[in-house]
């Protein structure tokens, strides 16, 4: 279990996704954020402010086109970060990351809406800011529009909108490009129950057209039901890689086990 | 040079994007208020009402049409100083975005500074209402060379506001000092008064005029003086040399953006 086997199917393919060691580091001195004072006093300190931690370290894998990978671990161990890293978002510290092909990342659902302008506006916004030609955005507005089934509130401020219009609106936006790759972070928790199955098929959908997937979650129905294939990382490291239904229950046995030692009466 | 070419590369192919800032950015100044854009126009003129009455009544020391005078000040002031606010903040006001999606963050300071045009073009509005009505006289041909001394302070607007912006990211003092900066740098420039007075001030405090002359704004202000309150074209020389420092001031504005974009999500 704790090293995959070659995946069977594809062995002349080209991964999407190849990570090797990847390793991010913060500094504690930058992440803080910091005012001219303590800053100078730092300097004349020579003080670096409390050094620096390792968000991710050695981190190796691949995904194959038509895969999806779930991660999975506790709060704080890394996922989110990893998921920054393989979208370019945050620059490795070591490591390679190499992607082949289109890349969607939908990290937080509308995270980059302006709350001023409208739905259709923020459609535009986004493709923009995905990169996506312009042309391209406009062809496919229309679908957008429908599949996030906002109704006559698509010309109406975000900020009217209620949290799960904006989800939708915003998984919408994210799967609508065709992507040969998509990230997805806590998103198919996100909708009531009719635009959650349906957000489920398309990315079923997409995994189908030989997409692959990344996807962060806590929803373990969805890594056994519909991932073929999960990686458990703690505290920035590469646990156990796998068969998603080991991969769960180890996964739970460790939480089970970190919530036994927690509970400890203090002495 | 290669983050420098990298940068303009990333300013043209994602050209549309800065569209859509620039009018979204637009849009939102226009709205939530009862005037929405007319503030454009109403707020140059309140401001020189407030400086007419200041100086020429109170102080007692005025030039003849004072108000246009100090309106050729005021009109690429505003641009300036509201450009460079807003460029201050794009990129750390954006955290949540950056965090979420990969690109370009260099798009932000530009389109900031770009939405400041509009508003500069739509101070032309009252420039030509306070020309037509009050100042007909002083209507001459060197008005047209407005555009060519707007162009060399859109240069050094944009080298200030990408360098703050990226500064910001790592010292969010930058938006309290500015405020200061600014208003200081505003009454040490010849918005207020002319040329002459900084003349006079050489043979008393050498130091401080001199300073006020190395200021890239002291021969911008100087120039929209001379093509909408003298009639006359600017002084060329002066305003080259400025145009030359810009241009090297945006590279190395540009160049060290570039060299701290990557840890803007880091640090946000």
């Amino acid at each position: 279990m704790a090293s995959p086997a070659p995946l069977p199917g594809a062995p002349d393919r080209q991964p999407a996704i190849d990570v090797q060691g990847l390793g991010v580091r913060y500094s504690l001195r930058l992440t803080r954020k910091n005012t001219l004072r303590k800053s100078l006093a730092q300097l004349v300190r020579r003080d670096d402010g409390g050094g620096h931690f390792w968000a991710l370290r050695d981190v190796s894998f691949n995904v194959i086109h038509g895969e999806s990978l779930a991660v999975i671990g506790p709060n704080g161990a890394g996922k989110s970060t990893l998921l920054q890293s393989l979208a370019g978002i945050i620059q490795p510290t070591e490591g390679e990351i190499s992607i082949r092909g289109r890349l969607s990342s939908l990290l937080t659902l509308g995270a980059g809406f302006d709350q001023e302008l409208s739905g259709r506006e923020n459609i535009l916004l986004a493709g923009a800011f995905l990169g996506i030609d312009d042309s391209e955005i406009q062809r496919r507005l229309e679908d957008i529009i429908a599949f996030a089934d906002i109704g006559q509130f698509i010309d109406a401020a975000i900020k009217t909108y209620s949290s799960g219009m904006r989800a939708r609106l915003g998984f919408s936006i994210a799967t609508s490009v065709d992507p040969d790759i998509l990230l997805l972070d806590e998103v198919l928790a996100t909708g009531d129950q009719v635009f959650r199955a349906k957000s489920k098929e398309r990315v079923l959908e997409l995994a189908k057209g030989a997409k692959a997937i990344v996807l962060v979650t806590h929803d373990m129905h969805w890594v056994t039901e519909f991932c073929n294939r999960a990686m458990l990382i703690e505290r920035g490291r590469v646990i156990a890689e796998g068969q998603p239904e080991e991969i769960v229950r180890l996964h739970e046995a460790r939480s089970e086990e970190a919530r036994r030692s927690a509970v400890v009466p203090p002495v | 040079m290669g983050l420098i070419r990298e940068a303009v590369g990333d300013v043209w192919s994602r050209r549309q994007l800065i569209r859509y800032l620039v009018s979204a950015d637009l849009k939102k100044k226009g709205r939530d208020t009862l005037f929405g854009n007319v503030w454009w126009v109403l707020d140059p003129l309140l401001q020189m009402g407030v400086y007419v009455i200041l100086v020429s009544v109170i102080f007692k020391r005025s030039e003849p049409d004072y108000a246009l005078f100090i309106f050729a000040a005021i009109l690429p002031w505003k641009w300036f100083s509201s450009a460079i606010g807003d460029a201050i903040t794009s990129v750390s006001g954006q955290d949540r975005l950056i965090k979420q999606v990969q690109f370009p963050k260099i798009v932000l300071p530009v389109s900031a500074i770009m939405a400041g045009i509009t508003q500069f073009a739509f101070g032309m509005v009252p420039l030509a209402v306070l020309l037509l009505l009050l100042y007909q006289d002083r209507i001459s041909p060197a008005l047209a060379l407005i555009p060519a001394v707007a162009a060399v302070q859109l240069v050094f607007t944009l080298a200030f506001g990408v360098l703050l912006a990226a500064l910001n990211v790592f010292f969010r003092d930058i938006g309290n000092l500015s405020r200061h900066v600014l208003r200081m740098w505003f009454y040490l420039s010849p918005a207020l008064y002319g040329a002459a007075v900084i003349d006079e001030v050489a043979t008393s405090h050498p130091t401080i005029a001199g300073l006020i002359k190395v200021n890239p704004f002291y021969s911008i202000l100087n120039a929209y003086r001379s093509v909408i309150y003298g009639g006359t074209a600017p002084d060329w020389a002066a305003l080259g040399w400025v145009l030359g420092v810009s241009v090297v001031f945006l590279l190395v504005a540009v160049w060290f953006f570039k060299r701290l974009e990557p840890t803007f999500a880091k640090v946000l």
